[in-house]
């Protein structure tokens, strides 16, 4: 029974995800390979907002400025440090600007980094271009956080 | 007994995978043009990639290829001219250069050059891109693999494969003209005479159809290749030598079923 639950939520979610209400920030959601993190983020809205590929850069430029980023902007995903990375995919969803922004499994987008405060302070950074970000972890890794900010847990 | 039964299996199962395999291309195919049919598929983003496509696929090897398909239509005629006049048949040399070289060798050329070097190129990177999850990436984030990824490359495809054909024709004709008239102008109505024998509506539309079939088939082959492979890093190279197999066999299919048509 409690499969049939945990299949019809992960359904549930994937329609949720499919219809733009969660961006999911996730290691199983890789960057394009061949195109830059500028590219990366500026496709969001060129494709979905019919943007000309200037004005979807110059948003992407901003949101890696706002983060503090800019440096990796011209990088592709193999050169890119786990921190550069997951900021690509945090600023590739929240270009997007959906409702909800879910970072799964965080230890594995920041394998070498104390990540519940860098996440927290990269968050707080982006703010204004945010709606609602959780963060997704196993019950295990919950002592990293600060009590003021847990994470959904993965039962 | 038991090794007949094992035998059909075995034969039945290879069968169906191959036919399974064809059928989800012809399907793709199908979706491909249709979406490309659609006004509503073109926006910035698909515009960039049906533009780097063709930046990739035409643009970057025209130099080059133009110097090739020159220097194998300069032999060829050649050939033919040399060999029709030792046979006393030199009035037909022209019109025997233009049917080889434009109605069949070029566009399969082109389209075997075009395989080769882009067709293998898009079978890797969408079986990459397969492998590492990027098209679920993608879709997750609400974009079109199919408007985004695809269908630009197959425009871009046949776009590149028309276009490439049509600037080497045109170069074999300027050559075919100068080694059978020479280096003068005063012959332009007798050419003109027989490129409107050889060139009707007929034969025009089945050369335009010829190459947008060829382009069809060098970007769809590959990326329904790609689509098919396995989530496993060592499929990637099975995915492109099957991919270019079954892309040769294709073109060769295309070439054959046009001369049957033809000439049959």
């Amino acid at each position: 029974m409690a499969d049939a639950a945990q299949h019809l939520a992960f359904m549930a979610a994937q329609t949720a995800v499919a219809r733009g209400e969660i961006a999911l920030v996730s290691p199983e959601m890789p960057l394009r390979a061949n195109l830059s993190v500028l590219d990366n983020i500026a496709l969001i809205p060129q494709y979905r907002t019919n943007l000309t590929y200037d004005e979807a850069a110059d948003q992407a430029w901003g949101l890696l400025v706002t983060a503090g980023y800019q440096d990796s902007h011209t990088k592709r995903d193999p050169d890119l440090s786990h921190a550069e990375r997951c900021v690509a995919k945090l600023l590739r969803a929240v270009i997007g600007q959906p409702p909800i922004i879910l970072i799964d499994r965080p230890a594995m987008l920041l394998p070498d980094t104390h990540y519940p405060p860098f996440l927290f302070a990269l968050l707080e950074k982006l703010a204004e271009h945010l709606n609602n970000c959780e963060i997704v972890d196993y019950q295990w890794n919950q002592p990293l956080y600060d009590a003021r900010h847990p994470p959904s847990i993965i039962e | 007994m038991a090794f007949v039964t094992h035998f059909f299996i075995r034969r039945g199962a290879a069968f169906l995978t191959t036919w399974r395999i064809w059928r989800d291309t012809l399907l793709f195919a199908g979706r491909a043009v249709l979406t490309a049919c659609a006004p509503t598929a073109y926006n910035s983003a698909t515009r960039t990639v049906v533009m780097k496509q063709i930046y990739f696929t035409a643009w970057q090897i025209l130099p080059g290829f133009t110097l090739f398909a020159a220097l194998l239509s300069y032999v060829l005629i050649q050939i033919v001219v040399t060999t029709a006049a030792k046979f006393g048949l030199s009035d037909y040399a022209l019109e025997v250069t233009m049917r080889l070289l434009v109605l069949e060798l070029l566009p399969l050329i082109t389209a075997l050059f075009v395989a080769l070097r882009s067709s293998s190129a898009i079978n890797t990177e969408i079986a990459l891109m397969k492998i590492n999850g990027e098209i679920e990436a993608l879709e997750s984030a609400c974009v079109d693999t199919m408007r985004l990824e695809f269908m630009p490359r197959v425009i871009g495809g046949m776009i590149s494969v028309l276009a490439l054909t049509a600037v080497t024709s045109v170069l074999a004709l300027v050559l075919a003209y100068l080694a059978v008239y020479g280096w003068q102008t005063w012959s332009l109505p007798d050419f003109s005479r027989v490129m409107g024998k050889v060139f009707d509506n007929a034969v025009l539309f089945g050369i335009l159809l010829k190459s947008l079939t060829f382009g069809l088939a060098v970007t769809v082959i590959p990326v329904a290749e790609g689509m098919a492979t396995p989530r496993k890093l060592f499929m990637a190279p099975i995915s492109v030598l099957r991919g270019m197999v079954r892309l040769f066999f294709a073109l060769m299919l295309i070439e054959v079923a046009s001369l049957a048509f033809k000439y049959i």
